[in-house]
């Protein structure tokens, strides 16, 4: 060795030392990488922690009831939620309720959307390039748009204010109609469809011909190739859809608000919200809990299944689904199907809605009966909103608070994914890129509504240094980021890989120092990458409504607890107009998203 | 100019992990074209990405001129950015946002270099290396080729005392290559650069080295001027590495066929069998005879069956069997002999290569010498 003989051990130890650290601390990137460690630990992993706890530690005025003195360890709530005689209406029911339609909603959109898969992927059906689009549009709005409409035309006299299209029109729609199990299942199916067109489209896009045409040259009959071939290659899909659309209606609330409230029709998202409201903070967190866990369990299934489907991959070379079966005889019908869902998932809703606040009494359709005094006129006849809703200016500050909670949320996601994406990727601390990794990851297991108690019992009080942010943004913007974490560092750290290290190195070699590298090269080459990792979680958090309906207040209303608040007011209309806003950001900033990336919304779903 | 001094470098991958390179020492002296040449995973990437400061050592240092940059023991780390060195990776690397002149003048910029000054420098080396028209394109408007040229000028315009290229001809079609190649020629006689390059590909290193450091599998196995690693081999695996077709060893051991001829070759020239394992014989050193008597007597000899003649356009393979080992030989004279015919082969006693149990070259006083090598008995005359 180069040592000379003379030179002592302690020194070549200190020497390596140094020579480590050096290497190793010497540029930002590993400094950056334990800020980084810190701050999700605390904004992902003690937030889930403090709901655990929550939901053994005794509560403020529970006491008495467990026995036990404010702090101290206990199981009731667990009781309470789960064994107690009221645990039927606070737990049992509602999972009973959220299991039935998330199966209602899966098996309807499984078949409507195969179906419509098939016949946009492998038909000649007419005009399918106009259909691939159009009938994607109920997944970039939100779900409780739907709702609305529905609510708009088949409400009954169990819910005030306006009358609905129905019962103005003379027939009294009977409560199973109006309100619970059936709508919710239907619009949650409708909202789930296009997610089923795009997984299953793109697995039979890729599904290679040759396979097909194989079994066609043994003799196989088309539909025996259909139940040997392709159906058994295509389940993987399948079964992936299904579970991914079970996690989403586990924590659906919109819908399950607007329609279920009016007859009591609890799922686990509104009974967790009411035990909130109520004051209950132990038994929410068991409810979130349960929530949480059911989510988990359903996804790690699903990443099972993506796993064992991996085993049979069925990319094809120059094979892959380029031919086309001719519909024949079959092609009126199944246009119209096509035209039909079209109809009843896009066109109706948002036609009800649009009409239904320029009318003044609904499913009056004459001339007179139109005005824009909902939109722009003034002294209308309600207490709280006397002019139309682009003059209120409430919704300008809903507006406002929008923009700023959602688009600050989302610029820190956004650049939060692409530093954790650069960290994941170069840093050469293991630990801390396999943690960062799976951390920011975690919040996709947990819906949205569970997350954001967890936040709320965090939060709530002042804990240590930091005060009691409930009510205020930072709390909105906080949970908000965190929630879209999963996507903006997916989308970070894919990015820096397909970046590779290559053109960082050159410059490095070249003489640069790692801000100037920073600025100069990885920013500007990513910029595209950055774009789309603000603009995506910005889409989803302006419709977005579990978060801030738990964790909102007045002070920081934001546009969909404001439409939820004018709908709890009965004000039809102004609640109409206010998601028809939501619902036009939400789908022009879609589009631009795929303009400004060139990439389809079907290719990150499956990533 | 310095000389880069490599000594006892190590590099492993986790703890007690992979051995990418082991204990390696080498200087490059100052002018050198230095190249490390061996088959891919055998430490020469790992060895070049050291030297420019890219991955860090396990042990060892290294140092350029006096100053030293890297030390394990020493705590010693001079960041790649302050070595003032210049790579060209093997996927070039351009900034795609940036254009030609863009990515030419970056390292200047770095440096406050002038406008005006940086300007003068970006056209100069622009136009030496034929680039100049393509100075506002984007990298992706670019060609393989020019990309290439593009990475080489970004490197040369700050006039790095060590230039490091990654398999820098590997992604380029055979004639761009050729053309390259001469260019890197002209380049080191241009700028008086010492350069390092890795490659894998042996006829790269024939061409353009002054002198080649062959690896393996994270060690160095010899280094030399092409002449010495072509024609003195270090080792089996150096000679076995070098050459195309590749060299003919012939175990030794039985007293029959071609190990025969070996072995009564060796007692002629009272060698110890016993420590002579295998001999290595370059296909262009083969040569072939119908009538034995012509052979010169110290030449290794023996009887052969001509089993195949391919051409390759210019030049032809023979194979030759011989007792079920098979020799390739090579020439560019056109064959005379018919298919199945059974010939005589012979090999100038200072062409074979010997080579001990443990696969190393029986050392140079060993070798064995004639004087009266017969150069112009080429096959057939």
């Amino acid at each position: 060795m180069l040592s000379d003989s003379s030179e002592s051990d302690g020194e070549k130890r200190k020497g390596r030392l140094a020579y480590r650290f050096r290497t190793t601390w010497r540029e930002p990137t590993a400094v950056i990488g334990v800020l980084l460690t810190i701050v999700f630990a605390y904004l992902i992993v003690v937030p889930i922690a403090a709901l655990l706890y929550d939901s053994v530690e005794v509560q403020f005025g529970d006491q008495r009831r467990a026995g036990v003195p404010i702090g101290g360890l206990t199981s009731y709530y667990l009781s309470r939620a789960l064994f107690s005689p009221i645990a039927n209406d606070l737990f049992w029911e509602p999972l009973s309720h959220t299991l039935s339609i998330s199966v209602g909603a899966i098996i309807i959109s499984l078949s409507v959307g195969g179906v419509l898969a098939w016949l946009l992927g492998r038909t000649d059906l007419f005009g399918r390039r106009w259909f691939a689009t159009a009938l994607i549009v109920p997944y970039m709005l939100p779900s409780w748009t739907f709702a609305l409409a529905w609510r708009t035309v088949f409400k009954n006299r169990e819910v005030g204010g306006q009358m609905g299209w129905c019962e103005a029109l003379g027939f009294t729609p009977p409560d199973w109609l109006a309100y619970g199990q059936i709508p919710i299942t239907v619009i949650l199916a409708l909202h789930y469809t296009p997610f089923v067109i795009l997984l299953f489209g793109n697995a039979l896009r890729r599904f290679d011909s040759q396979l097909e045409e194989s079994a066609r040259m043994l003799g196989a009959s088309p539909r025996a190739v259909a139940r040997k071939i392709i159906l058994p290659l295509m389940l993987p899909s399948l079964m992936s859809a299904t579970v991914l659309i079970f996690a989403k209606c586990l924590g659906e609330f919109g819908v399950s608000y607007v329609l279920g409230l009016p007859v009591d029709y609890d799922v686990l998202a509104t009974s967790l919200y009411r035990s909130i409201s109520s004051r209950q903070p132990g038994v929410a967190a068991v409810i979130a809990i349960a929530i949480m866990s059911i989510g988990i369990v359903s996804l790690l299934i699903d990443a099972r299944l993506v796993r064992e489907s991996r085993k049979f991959v069925t990319v094809g070379g120059k094979g892959a689904m380029d031919r086309k079966n001719s519909l024949g005889k079959f092609q009126i019908p199944a246009t119209s199907f096509a035209i039909l869902i079209f109809v009843i998932s896009v066109g109706l809703p948002l036609l009800v809605l649009s009409m239904s606040t320029v009318m003044r009494v609904p499913a009056n359709f004459v001339l007179s009966n139109f005005t824009l005094d909902y939109w722009i006129g003034h002294g209308l006849e309600f207490v709280f909103f006397p002019s139309g809703i682009l003059l209120t200016p409430d919704l300008w500050k809903a507006t406002w608070n929008t923009l700023k909670i959602v688009g600050f949320a989302s610029v820190c996601s956004g650049l939060m994914g692409l530093l954790v994406g650069y960290v994941v990727v170069r840093s050469r601390v293991r630990a801390v890129s396999i943690f960062l990794r799976q951390v920011t990851f975690f919040p996709y297991l947990v819906p949205g509504i569970a997350f954001a108690a967890a936040y709320l019992s965090l939060f709530a009080v002042p804990r240590g240094p930091i005060p009691a942010l409930y009510g205020t943004s930072l709390i909105l913007i906080l949970a908000l980021m965190s929630d879209q974490m999963p996507y903006a560092s997916r989308a970070g750290i894919s990015a820096m890989m397909q970046l590779g290290k290559d053109p960082e190195e050159a410059a490095q070699v070249a003489g640069a120092g790692w801000f100037r590298r920073m600025i100069s090269i990885v920013i500007p080459i990513q910029k595209g990458a950055l774009v789309a990792g603000v603009l995506l979680p910005f889409i989803s958090g302006i419709r977005g409504l579990s978060l801030f309906v738990i964790l909102a207040v007045p002070g920081t209303d934001v546009l969909t607890t404001f439409a939820l608040r004018l709908l709890d007011y009965n004000y039809t209309q102004a609640a109409n107009a206010v998601v028809l806003i939501i619902s036009a950001i939400a789908y022009l900033g879609t589009l631009a998203v795929q303009k400004l990336t060139k990439t389809n919304l079907a290719d990150g779903l499956e990533s | 100019m310095p000389t880069i001094a490599l000594r006892n470098i190590s590099k492993h991958y986790g703890k007690g992990g992979v051995k990418a390179v082991a204990d390696l020492s080498l200087e490059v002296a100052d002018g050198d074209f230095m190249c490390l040449l061996g088959p891919s995973g055998c430490g020469k990437t790992t060895t070049l990405r050291m030297i420019a400061g890219l991955e860090n050592l396990t042990d060892g240092e290294i140092a350029v001129g006096e100053r030293l940059v890297d030390s394990a023991n020493k705590g010693v780390f001079v960041p790649p950015e302050r070595r003032e060195m210049g790579l060209v990776f093997q996927s070039y690397a351009l900034w795609p946002h940036l254009t030609i002149e863009g990515n030419t003048d970056f390292g200047l910029r770095l440096r406050n270099v002038s406008k005006a000054e940086r300007q003068e420098r970006v056209a100069r080396v622009m136009t030496t290396l034929g680039i100049e028209k393509y100075r506002d394109r984007y990298p992706s408007e670019l060609s393989g080729g020019q990309q290439q040229r593009v990475a080489l000028a970004r490197m040369l315009v700050v006039n790095p005392e060590v230039l490091l290229l990654d398999e820098p001809l590997s992604n380029l079609d055979a004639r761009l290559r050729l053309e390259m190649r001469t260019e890197l020629k002209r380049i080191h006689g241009e700028f008086g650069t010492t350069i390092v390059f890795v490659t894998h590909d042996q006829w790269e290193a024939m061409t353009l080295a002054t002198r080649i450091a062959v690896m393996n599998n994270g060690t160095l196995q010899q280094v030399g001027s092409p002449e010495d690693i072509y024609d003195r081999p270090a080792n089996r695996f150096v000679a076995e590495f070098v050459g195309n077709p590749p060299i003919n060893i012939i175990e030794l051991g039985s007293a029959d066929g071609l190990a025969g001829s070996a072995a009564e070759f060796l007692k002629r020239h009272g060698k110890d069998t016993l420590m002579v394992t295998s001999i290595g014989l370059r296909p262009e050193a083969i040569r072939l005879t119908r009538v034995k008597a012509d052979l010169p007597d110290a030449d290794l000899c023996g009887p052969v069956v001509l089993s195949a003649i391919l051409p390759t356009g210019g030049s032809w393979i023979l194979e030759l069997g011989g007792d079920g080992q098979k020799l390739h030989a090579t020439t560019n004279v056109t064959p005379v002999w018919d298919d199945r015919e059974h010939l005589f082969f012979h090999v100038a006693a200072d062409a074979v290569h010997m080579f001990d149990g443990d696969g190393n070259r029986i050392g140079q006083d060993d070798t064995i010498t004639t004087n009266d090598v017969t150069a112009g008995d080429l096959p057939g005359q």
